[in-house]
């Protein structure tokens, strides 16, 4: 950069020439590494899906049997992801309107900040966190034997996509133009009334897709739902029972892509487990662009 | 003035990148803290670096058979399925020392008056058969049984005496760990949990269990009974290296099987190959 600048500024049209190369060049090379990952996830999943018999349907794992039942993961995957919304969107969302709403504006770039910090951590730091603390308060808070269950894994989740939410969703808040604020309080409305009436209608698709976002990191996450899952390849019973250990997508793979070897039918499967994963998040992410992108047509 | 920084920078990643002759080693979480003590010594004696790295036998193996290491730690013999995946290679296994795969419970069970069982009740807590500690005189609590991740070498060992299989399900367990240190944190903070761990890693925490013998005979979990033989679940501790070896990584083997790096496997509470 700082030859750039030194540069006499006649022959700036020339650079400017290399600086657009250089930007198309690093656009098409993203654009690559996406369609490289992509399409080593699909030709990579190709031997467990010509295998037969591999029961791919069934909740039994065993590599060295030739059975690879993903649903206990795919289902744990979306118990945890469920469980994390549930924490985390309450607590955004009134902190959120809290935030923007009432508080002076220095106070809320601070509150914020430090809330952005939180996503700045290390998701090992969380993992580590919830080894040393939350299973055990957990195991003491419903008398269980071990708190490595989904339950810890889905409050450890939400609290880790927390932040994402919640600047999001306060972002989508205090981008109501004023006017609308002002007129509402003109026809003299109450707060309460201003906010319910006038700003959510508005801000609804950003929360939406703040929602979406947050819901996809936690998707993707790993290390910390490793250390606190219990990591059981078996579907809760009963189904919906959050009390017990399980396994998500993410966490098996952690465990186990070192022992596979790149190649084989075992290495296969968990390669076709990701690519599920991955098909989630992209879903995921283009809806939550939609919502996010969306311009406010109405009012 | 810029550029000569820029350039002094980089000229010392490179140099840190093509550092000559780093032995590179992973695998097993049993045999890792042995060979990290000597890797220590052995890299303040000839300045050449040694990177060790945990990640279980299983691991350890398939990392060296892709040529991403020179060195894999095992606690258990490589398995015919693995060396089918890799028939174009020749491996040799070196052992460094022993050590014994220790049925392991929580404090508070074992001072309630559990201090030995037979194989076959371990069994019967592994296949969900039993499920509460006072079947075998403990306390009134069900029984938290923890297995680990299949690959695992102490995983393998302990579940070819208990259940006849290295392989075998285990549908009676209740968490999946994976180093010895993540299972012992495990066991640590349960009071009613049964689990398995390598001998080097039991403390006033986490009681070794004397094994009740098909004979009758009880034998305790001590360094006597493992040298003699008569612990089931004793095992070699080895290094599994290609054929083709980097001369740096050979004169760190031999290191390990000379007297310092014998003191290492001691000091671990391990036992010496040569005894």
């Amino acid at each position: 950069m700082s030859t750039l600048a030194a540069m006499p500024p006649k022959s700036a049209p020339q650079h400017g020439d290399a600086l657009k190369a250089y930007c198309q060049i690093s656009a098409i090379l993203s654009v690559l590494i996406v369609a490289l990952i992509l399409s080593t996830l699909i030709l990579q999943s190709g031997p467990v899906l010509s295998l037969k018999n591999s029961g791919m349907f069934s909740t039994h794992w065993n590599p060295d049997a030739g059975q690879y039942g993903m649903m206990p993961m795919v289902f744990g995957s979306v118990f945890v992801m469920i469980i994390a919304a549930i924490v985390a969107f309450p607590i955004g969302l009134m902190t959120a309107i809290y935030i923007s709403e009432t508080r002076s504006s220095k106070l809320r770039r601070f509150i914020k900040s430090v809330l952005e910090l939180l996503t700045g951590i290390p998701s090992i730091v969380y993992g580590l966190i919830g080894v040393a603390y939350l299973n055990i308060w957990v195991a003491e808070a419903f008398d269980l034997q071990s708190g490595r269950i989904i339950l810890t894994a889905g409050i450890l989740l939400g609290i880790m996509i927390l932040p994402t939410f919640l600047t999001l969703t306060e972002d989508a808040i205090s981008t109501v133009p004023a006017r609308f604020r002002e007129n509402a309080k003109a026809l003299g409305l109450y707060r309460h009334e201003i906010f319910k009436l006038t700003i959510l209608p508005q801000a609804k698709s950003g929360i939406a897709g703040a929602g979406l976002l947050a819901i996809g990191r936690a998707l993707g996450e790993t290390m910390a739902v490793m250390l606190v899952i219990g990591s059981l390849d078996r579907l809760p019973s009963p189904l919906f029972n959050p009390l017990s250990s399980g396994q998500t997508i993410t966490s098996k793979l952690g465990r186990e892509v070192g022992e596979s070897a790149f190649g084989s039918a075992h290495f296969s499967a968990l390669v076709f487990m990701s690519l599920i994963l991955v098909s989630i998040t992209i879903v995921l992410t283009i809806i939550s662009q939609y919502f996010l992108s969306r311009k406010n047509t109405y009012v | 003035m810029f550029k000569n920084y820029s350039l002094g920078a980089l000229t010392l990643c490179l140099t840190a990148c093509t550092a000559p002759e780093a032995v590179n080693i992973s695998g097993s979480s049993t045999v890792l803290p042995a060979i990290s003590l000597a890797a220590d010594t052995f890299t303040s004696e000839t300045g050449t670096s040694v990177i060790v790295n945990a990640g279980g036998s299983g691991s350890g193996f398939n990392q060296l058979a892709e040529g991403q290491t020179d060195i894999g730690m095992m606690s258990r013999d490589i398995t015919i399925s693995e060396f089918e995946k890799f028939p174009d290679i020749e491996f040799k296994s070196i052992a460094i020392g022993r050590d014994a795969v220790v049925p392991t419970i929580s404090s508070e069970v074992y001072e309630a008056g559990v201090t030995a069982l037979s194989l076959s009740q371990i069994a019967d807590i592994y296949a969900g058969r039993v499920d509460n500690w006072s079947s075998f005189g403990g306390p009134d609590r069900a029984i938290f049984a923890i297995d680990k991740e299949a690959s695992r070498g102490t995983r393998q060992i302990f579940m070819g005496v208990v259940m006849g299989s290295p392989k075998a399900a285990a549908p009676g367990a209740d968490l999946v760990t994976g180093s010895n240190n993540e299972e012992q944190t495990a066991l640590t903070q349960s009071d009613s949990a049964i689990g398995m761990l390598s001998f080097a890693w039991l403390n006033k925490d986490v009681r070794g269990l004397s094994v009740i013998m098909p004979d009758g005979q009880t034998i305790e979990p001590s360094l006597e009974n493992i040298k003699n033989g008569s612990f089931p679940f004793v095992r070699d501790l080895t290094l599994v290296t290609r054929e083709t070896i980097e001369p740096a990584a050979q004169d760190f083997v031999d290191y390990l099987l000379g007297p310092k790096g014998q003191m290492a496997v001691e000091t671990s509470g391990y036992i010496k190959v040569s005894e």
